[in-house]
């Protein structure tokens, strides 16, 4: 919805802005869809009515017909979309798409050798399933071994700085390796989808603005809820050595759903103005989206899944991501609970079919899960 | 901009879609040209596949079974995936067209090129800017005979946010999209091209739609709750939906088919007009592939 305003191109004076406001052409769509002779006809007659300088011609006055449509044609160009060969977008895509391997043998296998940029991948699952520890792992692998920024939204408050330490120290024992790798990922901390949809704008914005951004190591030093350094924008992080590959949203579920019990509309929309910025993010900065989500019941009754719970936010979240992973506990009879398996499903993929299962360890991120070196003690965290 | 006079277009250029895919529709209620089709259905049940299917049988050469058309794709939700769609158009092309020479590499990459080059893509990230791009593509329409398809990838894509841009008014809420759909009946008259748009289903299904084809599709969930010129513009209604079928040993084609649960997608047409006597109704099932769509012999 863009308004007219006067000298948005030449030829559109404020007086002509006005007559049209007049005739009641107050948007570009409005001057685009209306029929423009009838419109210049209108607006002709106004200036008749106010004032009719004897011996001027009156065609001086009047917004003929061909200045409307050239001002038509100059702002549809500037407002509507290119259509693009299909040969020249394969040809960008073909140089621009990276794909991200998640640091997890399994997981690649099960994502189709990791996370792709230019899309959103969604990972759901109940408490306690792993979605943070494997945010923390994707972030950890990203900024460690491919040496990338990542930017890390975290709105419950499960990210610890130093969970991330241990696992880096599990990875390699170099401190300065350790101390870059935590300032490759950069956090921010917010819990209301304004705060996250402003977040998410100044990432994508030009400038920067004050939004509480921090350095992972900077959290490391302080506690959280330390002072926040100013805010980045995805240019500026990409700027200071490496580019941003990785955005992860844990979770977007937590700032959205307790908008949808309200006012059903609005918390709609807003869902899918997150998911327009998360989907533009993905494509013009070139960049992997993980997000994730928590689980309801199943009801339907016929259970694809084979599984009794189903990724939440509701039926018009499901068409947004392009992959979707859902993540449960593994119960085995033999041998009892296994504190730290997880098995990993795939419901939604657009390269692989549907419902391959892979089972992985929390504890061995890097590694399969017959290998047993780099071993480390978990402390049950809350995630 | 082509304003009244339609210089370069005549009406009797473009071609008959009426065969694009005989196997969706029945015999008469195929989409004549001006026809729209809207895909309906929940997440996962195979639409953009189905409008890869059609994007490649019209853009493969004549030899590879295409049609040799261009075809333009809007994409407001960022759903098409061009890998996808490449490794469908290779391996249909590779099937169809036998394997010459060693040198056949780069004639297989031209030739690629040459069918991507038919496919025209733009990208919308709201309804204004749908409203101006159509605006907008009506040149596209006039200067290229050889356009006859429009896929709209998801004309529902902004239904939330006209909702509650529009406020309490419904008018003001299906504002935009009423001007497209008034836009595209205009498009559809002077120029004679076919529409397939999806529409995402935005409540759950409650009840497990079972294989009978005689059930009336008049159930809530699946009930249009987009705006009325879009529902009067729609001519064809195909109901996407996904089963499991039973561990079925066919092995066709001798593709490895896994010993696990298969899906199977189904579709199911509902046109609004067919001639007095024949069933406007018609079900099909089919498998996805790596090479695309495959339609069972049902």
């Amino acid at each position: 919805m863009v308004f007219l305003r006067a000298d948005m191109c030449p030829g559109l004076d404020s007086d002509l802005v006005r007559d049209l406001r007049a005739a009641d052409v107050k948007t570009v769509e409005d001057l685009v869809s209306s029929n423009l002779e009838d419109l210049a006809h209108r607006c002709s007659v106004s200036y008749k009515q106010i004032s009719f300088k004897g011996n001027k011609d009156l065609k001086d006055f009047h917004p003929s017909g061909k200045a409307l449509y050239a001002i038509r044609r100059v702002l549809l160009a500037q407002h509507s979309a290119f259509p693009v060969s299909g040969a020249d977008l394969y040809e960008e895509l073909l140089s621009s798409t990276a794909i991200i391997s998640t640091g997890n043998p399994s997981l690649d296998k099960l994502l189709d050798s990791g996370l792709y940029t230019g899309e959103i991948t969604e990972l759901s699952g109940g408490p306690g399933s792993g979605k943070s520890q494997v945010c923390f792992g994707v972030a950890v692998h990203v900024s460690l071994q491919l040496k990338q920024n990542v930017i890390y939204v975290d709105t419950t408050g499960g990210l610890s700085a130093s969970r991330l330490l241990q696992m880096l120290r599990a990875q390699t024992c170099n401190v300065e390796e350790q101390m870059e790798a935590l300032q490759r990922i950069r956090v921010c901390r917010l819990f209301d989808i304004f705060a996250l949809l402003h977040c998410l704008h100044t990432l994508c914005s030009d400038s920067s603005s004050s939004s509480s951004v921090e350095g992972g190591a900077v959290a490391a030093a302080v506690a959280a809820g330390g002072g926040g350094v100013e805010g980045v924008s995805l240019q500026q992080a990409s700027v200071s050595g490496g580019s941003v590959k990785a955005v992860i949203v844990d979770s977007v579920s937590a700032v959205i759903s307790p908008l949808l019990g309200g006012n059903h509309t609005e918390a709609m929309s807003l869902m899918i103005q997150v998911a327009g910025i998360l989907r533009t993010m993905a494509k013009d900065f070139n960049v992997a989206v993980l997000v994730t989500n928590h689980v309801t019941r199943n009801t339907s009754s016929s259970r694809s899944c084979g599984t009794d719970v189903q990724p939440g936010l509701g039926v018009s979240w499901s068409h947004i991501p392009r992959t979707r992973v859902l993540l449960e506990r593994v119960e085995e009879a033999g041998t009892g609970i296994q504190p730290s398996v997880r098995s990993a499903t795939l419901i939604k993929s657009s390269r692989q079919p549907c419902f391959l299962r892979e089972e992985f360890d929390l504890r061995f991120w890097s590694q399969t899960k017959t290998s047993t070196s780099g071993k480390r003690k978990r402390e049950e965290s809350d995630s | 901009m082509v304003m009244s006079s339609h210089s370069s277009f005549t009406p009797g250029d473009r071609r008959c879609l009426k065969d694009i895919e005989p196997r969706l529709f029945s015999d008469d209620g195929r989409p004549e040209q001006g026809g729209v089709v809207e895909l309906y259905g929940p997440e996962g049940t195979g639409k953009t596949e189905l409008l890869y299917h059609l994007i490649c049988r019209c853009v493969l050469p004549k030899s590879a079974g295409g049609l040799e058309l261009d075809v333009m794709f809007v994409d407001t939700d960022y759903s098409l995936d061009m890998f996808r769609l490449v490794s469908i158009l290779d391996s249909r092309l590779n099937k169809a067209l036998p394997k010459s020479s060693p040198s056949a590499g780069s004639d297989e990459e031209a030739l690629l090129r040459s069918c991507l080059s038919r496919l025209l893509v733009v990208h919308c990230s709201s309804s204004a800017q749908l409203l101006l791009t159509l605006h907008f593509l009506e040149n596209s329409f006039s200067s290229r005979p050889s356009l006859e398809l429009l896929l709209i990838d998801s004309i529902s894509a902004f239904y939330w946010l006209d909702r509650c841009e529009g406020g309490p008014s419904f008018s003001k809420q299906e504002e935009k999209l009423s001007k497209c759909s008034d836009l595209l009946s205009r498009l559809l008259r002077d120029y004679r091209i076919t529409v397939f748009a999806t529409c995402h289903s935005i409540r759950r299904v409650q009840t497990g739609l079972s294989s009978s084809a005689s059930l009336s599709y008049s159930s809530d969930s699946d009930r249009s709750y987009l705006c009325r010129s879009w529902q009067r513009l729609v001519t064809h209604r195909l109901m996407c939906f996904r089963q499991e079928a039973a561990n079925n040993t066919s092995d066709e084609a001798g593709s490895s088919i896994q010993q696990r649960i298969q899906q199977v997608f189904r579709v199911h047409c509902i046109s609004s007009f067919s001639s007095s006597g024949s069933k406007p109704y018609k079900t099909n099932s089919f498998y996805v592939t790596d090479a695309g769509v495959e339609f069972t012999s049902v």
